[in-house]
């Protein structure tokens, strides 16, 4: 039924809409200065009372619960600080914090709203407590408090329950407002909002802090580790130097004749030993290079010089094998990348070369460079390796059936070629093999990028920082 | 061999090696004084003369460095007596301190046999002479 006259008192209300979006507006800015679970909830629960000037109506206490999953119930979690509040809490049964409806209580006002959705009130308290509180202790608590009524209002989060509200007060339930009613709705659904995303903030900032921990944590082991290493490694080194030290007198300054069995125990033992020295040295490395306490410094060098100067250092091994080393030169650009590891590399793949080529053959180094990048390929006439093991070369401890890396004989480690890839890598090269097969020889190659103007312009993108202290290569065996 | 005679204080703590570089040393004709930790090592050096130190770097009591910077505040009775590392820490940065601290040589144990040791003892011993 239309009736004209009816929308009269209408007109004078409209100041008081006013007000309320001025309330609703004052809530918002007060939850939003907070953005820890902890404030929020704190705000929601007094701020009502005291800011937003409830009090002067008549409201006494906002007890806020929230769905708990795990303990399976409505749980408590926020009370106004008032008189009428403290004066339950001081009589109560059971600790405020420890209230929890359980879900099952569906008599429970708390329980009901949740389920429906739909603002319910009461004035007899165990419809609100019991249980867990036995109706009696309820009661108990209600007269303490001198409250008459609870409005208990459904809070929700996205379209989804999450917990209730208890708007309780010293006056009748007539005497509340459709107005006030509206309130507070419009409050619990901003109160769901703000809550929900405290507690997503307040999870967030958790979990972040847990990251960090965790993060700092990671830190500190990974410098015990890397002490660790450091310490393990000298600690392992002295009595391998020991026994490599014995083991080469009773080889070379014996003064009985050894018999010939002797004599090859006691140098399998010597290779073994230099063996265990230098994977010691090459786990390091791997380590180092795979931490990022590798630092590269490059510089325009001539890589041929560099060659015959590992050449010289290797000489005398050769002689023992009557290897013929020889260099292919010719005038080549400089090349662009960290000598001191290059060096290494070098050393590397050229000893392998001396390990696996045949008495009196040729060990050959030559260079090319179509002006970009310049290859260096080491050729040796050795034993070769098989079509199927070249890929597994460059693996940390590829273990190939092949002769190549009998690891045992050889005294290799299984570890140069993989911190030789790494080391060509970090400078912005490449490195592969080939062979035509078993007993075909085979030819190392590596790339280095020619030091060109371009290059040097750009000197930073090939500089690489250690992270953490940088830590160098240890010396690679001969 | 007029090496012979020299006198070496060789500063090493694991007793193998140290008795094992001893031997080695003694065998060429050299006098060898040992010491087993850094303060020995510095008393010996600050009131005999020697023509080489073989100096450890991780030592109990006293490590090589600080034996190094010891002997700076109060020099080794050989004024600028030879010393040289001789040690299994293969780290630049252990390396350039110990240059800075007035060692003139770096040997790395694990990576030289013993005849490699005694041509490095050979040459440091000459170029200190000459």
């Amino acid at each position: 039924m239309f009736n004209p006259f009816n929308k009269q008192p209408n007109y004078s209300k409209i100041p008081q809409k006013k007000e309320s979006l001025e309330s609703l507006w004052r809530l918002t800015q007060i939850l939003m200065e907070n953005l820890e679970f902890e404030d929020v909830v704190y705000k929601v629960v007094n701020s009502l009372l005291s800011e937003l000037g409830y009090l002067k109506s008549g409201y006494r206490i906002v007890v806020l619960s929230l769905i708990d999953e795990k303990m399976g119930g409505l749980r408590r979690i926020a009370l106004s600080q008032t008189e009428e509040a403290a004066r339950a809490k001081s009589v109560s049964t059971i600790p405020f914090e420890k209230i929890v409806i359980p879900f099952s209580a569906t008599s429970n006002l708390g329980i009901k709203v949740l389920m429906t959705g739909k603002p319910d009130v009461t004035t007899y308290w165990p419809d609100i407590l019991s249980p867990p509180l036995t109706p009696q202790a309820a009661l108990t608590n209600q007269k303490n408090s001198g409250i008459q009524t609870s409005m208990v209002y459904p809070v929700s989060a996205r379209g989804k329950p999450i917990g209730t509200l208890i708007f309780s007060m010293v006056k009748k339930y007539q005497d509340v407002t459709e107005e006030e009613k509206d309130l507070l709705s419009g409050f619990t659904d901003l109160i769901g909002l703000a809550v929900e995303n405290s507690m997503l903030f307040t999870k967030l900032k958790n979990t972040t802090d847990q990251l960090q921990m965790a993060n700092q944590q990671l830190k500190m082991l990974d410098k015990l580790k890397d002490d660790f290493v450091s310490i393990a490694s000298h600690e392992l080194r002295t009595p391998m130097a020991a026994i490599r030290s014995y083991v080469w007198m009773a080889l070379h300054r014996s003064d009985i004749p050894l018999s010939q069995k002797l004599e090859r125990y006691l140098y399998r033992t010597l290779v073994s030993t230099e063996r265990l020295i230098n994977l010691v040295s090459d786990m390091l490395n791997v380590s180092r290079i795979e931490s990022g306490r590798i630092e590269i410094n490059p510089k325009a060098f001539d890589i041929v010089a560099l060659v015959k100067d590992v050449f010289e250092e290797v000489k005398a091994k050769a002689a023992e094998k009557s290897l013929q080393l020889l260099v292919l030169e010719n005038h080549y650009p400089h090349v662009f990348g960290d000598a001191d590891k290059i060096h290494q590399v070098l050393l590397n793949l050229i000893g392998n070369s001396m390990k696996f080529a045949y008495p009196g053959g040729t060990i050959a180094v030559s260079f090319f460079s179509d002006g970009k990048m310049m290859d260096i390929s080491i050729k040796d006439e050795g034993c070769g390796i098989a079509k199927e093991d070249l890929s597994k070369l460059f693996h940390k401890f590829s273990r190939l059936d092949n002769s190549y890396t009998a690891l045992s004989t050889s005294g290799g480690t299984g570890l140069g070629l993989y911190i030789s890839k790494s080391l060509i890598e970090l400078m912005h090269g490449k490195i592969w093999v080939q062979s035509e097969g078993v007993d075909k020889g085979s030819i190392f190659t590596f790339s280095l990028p020619v030091a060109t103007k371009e290059v040097i312009d750009h000197a930073n993108n090939f500089r690489i920082e250690a992270e953490g202290d940088a830590k160098p290569l240890e010396s690679a065996p001969i | 061999m007029e090496d012979q005679g020299k006198r070496i204080l060789i500063v090493e703590d694991d007793q193998f090696l140290r008795e094992f570089y001893q031997e080695l040393l003694q065998e060429e004709g050299y006098f060898i004084d040992v010491a087993p930790d850094g303060d020995i090592a510095l008393n010996k050096a600050q009131n005999n003369n020697y023509d080489l130190i073989l100096l450890d770097i991780m030592l109990p009591k006293k490590d090589g460095l600080q034996v190094l910077r010891d002997l700076k505040l109060k020099p080794a009775k050989t004024p600028n007596v030879t010393i040289v590392i001789l040690t299994n820490l293969g780290q630049d940065t252990v390396i350039k301190e110990c240059f800075n601290q007035g060692a003139q040589g770096y040997l790395i144990k694990s990576a030289l046999n013993p005849d490699q040791v005694l041509a490095e003892v050979k040459t440091y011993l000459q170029k200190s002479a000459g």
